[in-house]
């Protein structure tokens, strides 16, 4: 069987052999959604569950997977080191988080942490704990009390205390007695100190598996006919990963050892505890990162030449930017998601108001809330630099890749990808074409429209908008045509492609789809599909606050078992 | 002539210890001078020096009318292509194999082929299917020494994220070995293992206790292994190795030092550039110190991954314009043209072969008992394409490096067109000591290797 035969027969049916590989020779690398031998985009075997919005999303009929390991992702690793040891702890980085469908946390449940990543973390771990128990001061931060001698009896509550919130679980009586043994044997050593021996005790619980994954087993539930549902403590571990990206305080694991977590009842009102506590923002902030791209933009090359204002501090601004707008949205404006499209409402600093143009009036350079003028052509999130430059070339814009980041992040859809090996075609565009005309040519190829005719006319919306995201008028000296469609509805203009945005039916069943995959670290299966119903419905019903959301999510049936109602 | 397998050194050249928990170990010592024969040839107690392995990656494939020399055959017979010519002094080193496709399909691009070139298989999402071949073969010769996995090292960091992402090794479905991107941290981890002071420094009661944290840390792991389901297991387990690579590094570190030339990159390349940034100077510091770490036998396995797929780098350090390389040459997007952008994949490709070059030299340089480095490893390298514009899987980039202690004839050009690629990672594989009868899977896997490329 010749090559391209056999990929057109495993590929992507509907439009294998009428994509071109020219056409999308741009649009790679920036695609989280369409990575992993295209088991997202081939399931459909079984009939869905349900038939409410869910089933927009196409969930894949794939098993459910079975791990219980959920490395820590290095947000949550610093959060939680952070909590532990006190908030100045010296970090630095861990082995790089591994990102699947675009989200860290569903890479955690299946990567490893290498050999080598494992000597990154004693090293960190080293430093850390090295630096909290300096002095009996530092110590106090950690502690719940600061043992004097060895014999101390204060030894053994600070080691359960401490390992209970570090392993979001009360110790065993062997872990007890073998982190207590080894801070009283290295304390005891000459030249040392019961301190030294804590540090190295805390080092130990710290670099354990027990602290490094959590861990999230399951037991089956008598009260529910059996099914696969998590204990009260790995309750308490999910919930504060989930909504502080770090570990449980001592509140959430006195209401873990009451059990009081097993009820949705109970769940619901330590989720409405955390949700008000400011550790909240972080984990935000982790899924804003992912939800907008963050390493995309990371990877963002842009020509000096070219755009002199790009700077690294100008791109961490606007990553800054981006992280307080969904906080702002989601936590103090408790506002509709849908009205991320259409605000005008900001955060910058001094470099990025001078980028956007708009006045800037502290003077410690710290991050403050500007609207942008009336009749600003920077409405609504996709006006944000972050999305605009972290999808586009070093010199060029590109549609395409803008167009893609909607498609998939935003409306969840999946674009598939291009057979290989077919050959380049032509530009069929003079030169001092726009990139628009460039594209538009491309696309008036049969072989090319499939794909480009879904991504194109949505990126085409952003088009006054140059590759690092500042406004513009005019492309390669002529007009900016920034007219297009998205899912038949046509604009002229980005205040216009929002509203588009807005109106589709898909939005805010990707937004939940995206927020359940976060937290429960897989795809959504169509297993789920009445979750998911039941959670788009709720969004509706509290008018699509996304703080609602979270806190119906972690009550709800899918975060608080193993096994989703729908599986035999 | 060197052997393979794990037994690589005797018994009597181990360090025996006991950790603090109790735990008898045995630790052979890194290669020390004194314990040659007269000829250098091999250990004065007559086991033969080890062979080393490692690949070296870059991104974004080749052209192949620039890259296939003109003609087949061995030694003067063929002469370097252009796209190949900066390989010049390692020629007689130097396998060029040509002709050969990968057979698996492209199910996500940049992903699916560099998984295959270096494994025998498809992509998964963000991992190989299959340990990639550096993984395969560290199992077959890695055990004892101090990084037993392997060092991993990066020069470029962009990747596409389409792609496989930025590391390439694989131990195997999830279990990724990202590469170090910085010099100095290696640097750092190496020079615990390096003689640099004429007095022997005292036993450091600090590393007695790192023992003993990473005891309870072990039993710790144990203890959770029985709980877990078999896919966990395996994850676990992965955790473990690394806390019995870090007790070794430990007990190595208490050991006698290894002799050889340390080079610190802050004080030969301070102006290198950032890490994760592309430049000639960050290749040589890291040249310098895997050198280092072969050569004194703290590793004999290595990962290189130069830039990795899809790689959006800027290749400034070699002219080029700023733009992301993937876009503006690799798919000859550049604002400037056709004709620029093909120029400039041509002088990327180059400049990727030069840095190669660079490390194959210096390998080369570097006495190995009688012989040198180059002459006592294999390194393989490869690609995430074929022709970069179209993600072509046909007439794939592989080359093989050294002699492997004379097990490689070297200095040749095979050209099979329509092989799989795979027959040349079965050829390691066995070269190596690999008894399975195929290497890969499903359309990736082969039967035989390419008995031409063996002395």
């Amino acid at each position: 069987m010749g090559f391209l035969q056999h990929a057109c027969k495993i590929g992507t049916l509907a439009l294998c052999g009428a994509l071109v590989t020219a056409c999308t020779a741009m649009i790679n690398g920036s695609d989280p959604k369409a990575t992993g031998g295209g088991t997202a985009a081939t399931s459909g075997t079984a009939a869905p569950v349900a038939t409410g919005p869910a089933t927009l999303l196409s969930l894949p009929s794939t098993p459910l997977p079975t791990t219980g390991l959920h490395k820590l992702t290095a947000w949550e690793f610093a959060n939680s080191l952070q909590d532990l040891l006190g908030s100045d702890v010296p970090l630095a980085p861990v082995e790089a988080d591994t990102l699947i469908n675009g989200f860290a946390t569903v890479g955690a449940t299946s990567v490893s942490i290498s050999p080598a990543g494992v000597g990154t973390s004693q090293t960190v771990l080293g430093n850390a704990t090295a630096w909290a128990f300096a002095d009996a001061q530092h110590a106090a931060a950690a502690l719940s009390c600061v043992p004097q001698t060895t014999t101390d009896a204060c030894l053994t509550q600070a080691i359960n205390a401490f390992g209970r919130r570090a392993f979001r679980r009360p110790l065993t009586s062997g872990e007890t007695m073998r982190f207590v043994d080894l801070a009283t044997t290295i304390g005891n050593q000459s030249g040392s100190s019961v301190l030294i021996g804590v540090r190295h005790a805390v080092w130990a619980i710290l670099q354990s598996p027990q602290f490094l994954y959590r861990v999230e087993l399951g037991a089956p539930s008598a009260a529910d006919g059996g099914r696969l549902k998590y204990t009260s403590f790995e309750l308490a571990s999910r919930l504060a990963a989930t909504l502080w990206a770090s570990v449980p305080d001592d509140a959430l694991l006195d209401a873990a050892a009451q059990d009081s977590l097993s009820t949705a009842a109970g769940g619901l009102a330590q989720a409405e505890r955390l949700i008000a506590d400011p550790r909240a923002h972080r984990s935000l902030a982790a899924f804003s990162d992912q939800l907008f791209d963050a390493f995309d933009l990371g990877q963002a090359q842009k020509d000096p030449t070219t755009y002199p204002a790009w700077t690294p501090t100008l791109e961490a601004a606007m990553l800054k930017e981006v992280e307080l707008r969904f906080d702002d949205l989601a936590l103090t404006q408790k506002a509709d998601y849908l009205s991320f499209f259409s605000s005008t409402s900001t955060f910058v600093n001094s470099e990025l108001a001078k980028f956007y143009g708009v006045p800037y009036t502290a003077t410690d350079d710290s991050f403050q809330r500007v609207d942008l003028p009336s009749g600003t052509p920077r409405v609504g999130i996709l006006g944000a630099g972050a999305i605009l430059a972290g999808h586009a070339h070093a010199q060029l814009t590109s549609p395409t890749l803008r167009g893609k980041y909607i498609d998939n992040m935003l409306l969840c859809e999946v674009i598939p990808p291009p057979p290989p090996g077919v050959p380049p075609l032509p530009s069929m565009a003079p030169s001092g074409s726009t990139t628009r005309q460039v594209l538009e040519a491309h696309r008036a190829q049969p072989v090319c429209a499939s794909c480009h005719g879904l991504m194109d006319p949505m990126g085409f919306g952003m088009e006054n908008f140059d590759s690092t995201g500042q406004y513009r008028t005019t492309d390669n000296g002529q007009p900016v045509d920034a007219s297009g469609t998205l899912d038949g509805i046509a604009f002229t203009n980005l205040a216009e492609l929002g509203v588009a945005v807005q109106k589709n039916a898909r939005t805010v069943p990707c937004l939940v789809n995206n927020l359940y995959e976060n937290a429960l670290g897989r795809a959504p299966l169509d297993l789920d599909s009445a979750d998911l119903d039941r959670l788009i419905g709720q969004f509706a019903a509290s008018g699509n606050r996304i703080d609602q959301l979270l806190i119906q999510l972690v009550s709800n049936d899918g975060f608080r078992f193993v096994t989703p109602v729908g599986e035999e | 002539m060197a052997v393979f397998g794990r037994n690589g050194i005797s018994r009597r050249t181990v360090l025996r210890g006991v950790l603090a928990g109790g735990v008898s170990v045995v630790v052979p010592l890194p290669r020390l001078g004194a314990m040659l024969n007269g000829n250098g040839t091999a250990y004065a107690n007559g086991t033969m020096l080890p062979v080393r392995f490692g690949f070296w990656f870059f991104g974004n494939g080749i052209i192949p009318s620039r890259w296939v020399p003109n003609a087949t055959g061995v030694g003067d017979a063929w002469t370097l292509s252009e796209q190949l010519a900066p390989l010049l002094a390692v020629k007689p080193w130097l396998s060029v194999i040509t002709g050969t496709d990968i057979k698996v399909p492209d199910s996500a691009p940049h992903a699916s082929f560099p998984a295959c070139a270096l494994s025998g298989a498809t992509n998964g999402n963000k991992t190989t299917l299959l340990p990639t071949i550096d993984q395969v073969i560290a199992q077959m010769i890695g055990m004892g020494t101090t990084f037993p996995t392997g060092i991993h090292l990066g020069i470029g960091n962009s990747s596409g994220s389409t792609a496989l992402g930025d590391t390439m090794s694989f131990s195997g479905v999830g279990q990724p070995n990202p590469p170090e991107f910085s010099p100095a941290n290696l640097f750092k981890k190496l020079m615990q293992f390096a003689n640099t002071t004429s007095t022997p420094a005292a036993p450091d009661p600090e590393l007695l206790r790192e023992q003993m944290v990473l005891d309870a840390v072990n039993a710790q792991a144990t203890t959770l292994r029985t709980s877990l389901g078999s896919e966990d297991q395996q994850r676990l387990d992965r955790h473990l190795e690394g806390i019995q690579e870090l007790q070794t590094q430990i007990m190595r570190a208490q050991g006698p030092k290894v002799s050889g030339t340390l080079v610190d990159p802050d004080t030969a390349y301070p102006n290198r550039g950032a890490d994760g940034s592309l430049s000639r100077a960050r290749c040589e510091a890291f040249n310098d110190l895997l050198v280092f770490a072969l050569s004194t036998d703290l590793t004999r396995i290595f990962s290189y991954t130069f830039t990795p797929p899809a790689s959006f780098q800027s290749y400034a350090d070699c002219g080029l314009g700023t733009g992301g390389f993937h876009g503006d040459y690799g798919h000859r997007g550049s604002p400037k043209g056709a004709a620029y952008a093909t120029a400039g994949m041509n002088t990327g490709v180059r400049y990727a072969m030069t840095n190669l070059a660079d490390l194959l030299t210096r390998m080369q340089e570097t006495p190995d008992g009688g012989t040198t480095l180059l002459d006592n490893s294999c390194v393989y390298t490869t690609s995430c394409t074929s022709e970069s514009q179209t993600h072509s899987p046909i007439d794939f980039p592989l080359l093989v490096s050294g002699k492997a202690g004379g097990k490689l004839k070297g200095n040749q050009h095979v050209r099979l067109v329509g092989e799989n690629s795979s027959t040349v990672l079965h050829t390691l594989y066995t070269m190596f000591g690999g008894t399975a009868e195929t290497f890969g899977l499903d359309m990736g896997q082969v039967s035989s290797g390419i008995p031409a490329l063996l002395a």
